[in-house]
């Protein structure tokens, strides 16, 4: 049992503006900094699989440095660091929301271009081969047929990714993004309370995670290749270990 | 006149010769079958007719020319029909994507081929929802479809379950008797008894024997064809 429950704040809280703000930035940080780096993954991912030794090193070196090194040092590094170095990023259009943007896109973006590889990868040869003696060309048989294949198998490592992207956002309330975590804090730092703030707020992360739950397991059956689409229980999430990027 | 050509055709995996020097031909309307142990260089010689492999010497040509886009059909030992597509998808493909037909013309000729390998009722089944045989044979109609000069055939019935390979076999020997041009890797001697117009034997890289069926079978000139039919027969 909570030891004192102020419904009336939680409620009021769940119902404020800057919470709705907050978790409306969070979400709209979250599925672009998603859609940026499935599109530089995508890239980076045909760079690493390239019979080309200089593209294959440039895609390795991209993945080293974005996943060896903590998101948060990346966020200061856009925040702070580069306005030093060029000036146009020291202008007003570079605002918060951008720097997090960018920071997210460019360290997701590393690993979705190995979530898309072992996609592309798990697809039968035997199928490029089938489209190359038809005589299609490469650009159609990866966009016909190996893309489509390979996007069922990267679905659910995607959405992994969207909720370690979206908990990641919060990572921005320190470059002084008014996210969800932002609303939460001020809030505790102004009435001097935390279970009902946080609790709110933890809410807000459930229903984003949930919905976009439901999305997936739709999406799944989206790229299910049977005439009856397949109505298999969705896979439980597997257990993974926290996140710590 | 020969419709399809290889000349000195030569080709290496990591030093490993698998092809030395094959010269061969087939005529307008010949079915040739080649058999011979695995490894033999049957499957890569067909690739190279096929053009999905580059020979490192000598040349492939169809008709005294390099082949186009699915003028030289090929039919897989595993089908590799696209998963994603329908059958009537995976036949509608080379025309929509290759040839640029419209979508109403693709469709009618697709399923036209769908019907003349007996498979019109699977139009809009996928690939993992029909048998081994139902998969050749939309296989077979991917190929014809594209209106190719010669096709090809790499042990099409070696993963099919016994009772599945009449089906595709039914249709190979229809596709022989209306004249196709055929060459065709496969273990399915009785077949190259009745359909072949000749069958050769490789191992090493090498055409060993070409030779009618009936001498082939009855009386191979070469000790190493008589000690391959000695075991597999």
């Amino acid at each position: 049992m909570l030891a004192s429950f102020d419904s009336h704040l939680f409620w009021s809280a769940l119902s404020s503006g800057p919470y709705w703000r907050g978790a409306l930035t969070a979400l709209e940080l979250t599925i672009v900094a998603l859609v940026t780096a499935i599109v530089v993954g995508f890239f980076v991912a045909l760079g690493s699989l390239s019979s080309r030794r200089g593209t294959r090193t440039v895609a390795w070196t991209y993945n080293w440095l974005f996943r060896a090194t903590p998101t948060l040092l990346q966020l200061y590094f856009v925040w702070y660091a580069l306005p030093t170095w060029w000036h146009v990023f020291a202008q007003s259009w570079f605002t918060p929301f951008i720097a997090a943007w960018v920071t997210l896109s460019l360290n997701e973006a590393a690993y979705m271009s190995e979530i898309i590889r072992a996609g592309l990868l798990s697809v039968d040869p035997g199928q490029e081969l089938a489209g190359r003696a038809l005589g299609l060309s490469r650009r159609q048989i990866l966009r016909k047929v190996v893309v489509p294949q390979a996007v069922r198998i990267i679905i659910p490592p995607v959405g992994n990714e969207f909720i370690t992207l979206l908990k990641l956002t919060s990572l921005a309330s320190i470059i002084s993004l008014h996210e969800l975590l932002t609303a939460a804090t001020e809030l505790t730092s102004s009435k001097f309370v935390y279970n009902e703030p946080l609790l709110a707020a933890l809410v807000y992360y459930l229903v984003i995670v949930s919905i976009l739950m439901v999305l997936q397991a739709r999406l799944e059956r989206r790229f299910t290749w049977t005439s009856r689409r397949r109505r298999v229980a969705a896979p439980a999430v597997p257990a993974i270990p926290h996140d710590v990027r | 006149m020969s419709v399809l050509r290889a000349h000195g055709v030569h080709k290496q995996y990591d030093g490993l010769e698998v092809l030395r020097d094959v010269t061969f031909q087939v005529d307008p309307g010949q079915v040739k079958v080649i058999v011979g142990p695995s490894g033999s260089g049957k499957s890569t010689l067909l690739r190279c007719l096929a053009l999905l492999e580059e020979p490192d010497a000598g040349t492939v040509s169809l008709e005294d020319r390099r082949p186009l886009p699915g003028e030289v059909g090929m039919v897989f030992q595993r089908f590799n029909l696209f998963q994603n597509m329908t059958a009537l998808g995976n036949v509608m493909c080379g025309l929509r994507e290759v040839r640029r037909l419209p979508k109403t013309e693709a469709r009618d000729q697709a399923m036209a081929f769908l019907t003349r390998v007996g498979v019109a009722d699977k139009a809009s089944q996928y690939p993992e929802e029909l048998s081994g045989g139902q998969q050749q044979r939309v296989a077979i109609a991917r190929a014809l479809v594209m209106r190719p000069k010669a096709m090809l055939f790499d042990e099409p019935t070696s993963a099919l379950d016994v009772e599945l390979v009449r089906e595709v076999l039914d249709v190979m020997e229809s596709l022989a008797h209306e004249g196709m041009t055929m060459v065709v890797v496969t273990h399915e001697l009785r077949f190259a008894h009745h359909v072949a117009s000749s069958v050769l034997m490789m191992d090493g890289g090498q055409i060993v024997e070409e030779a009618p069926p009936e001498e082939f079978f009855s009386a191979p000139k070469e000790e190493r064809t008589r000690r391959f039919l000695a075991l597999v027969e």
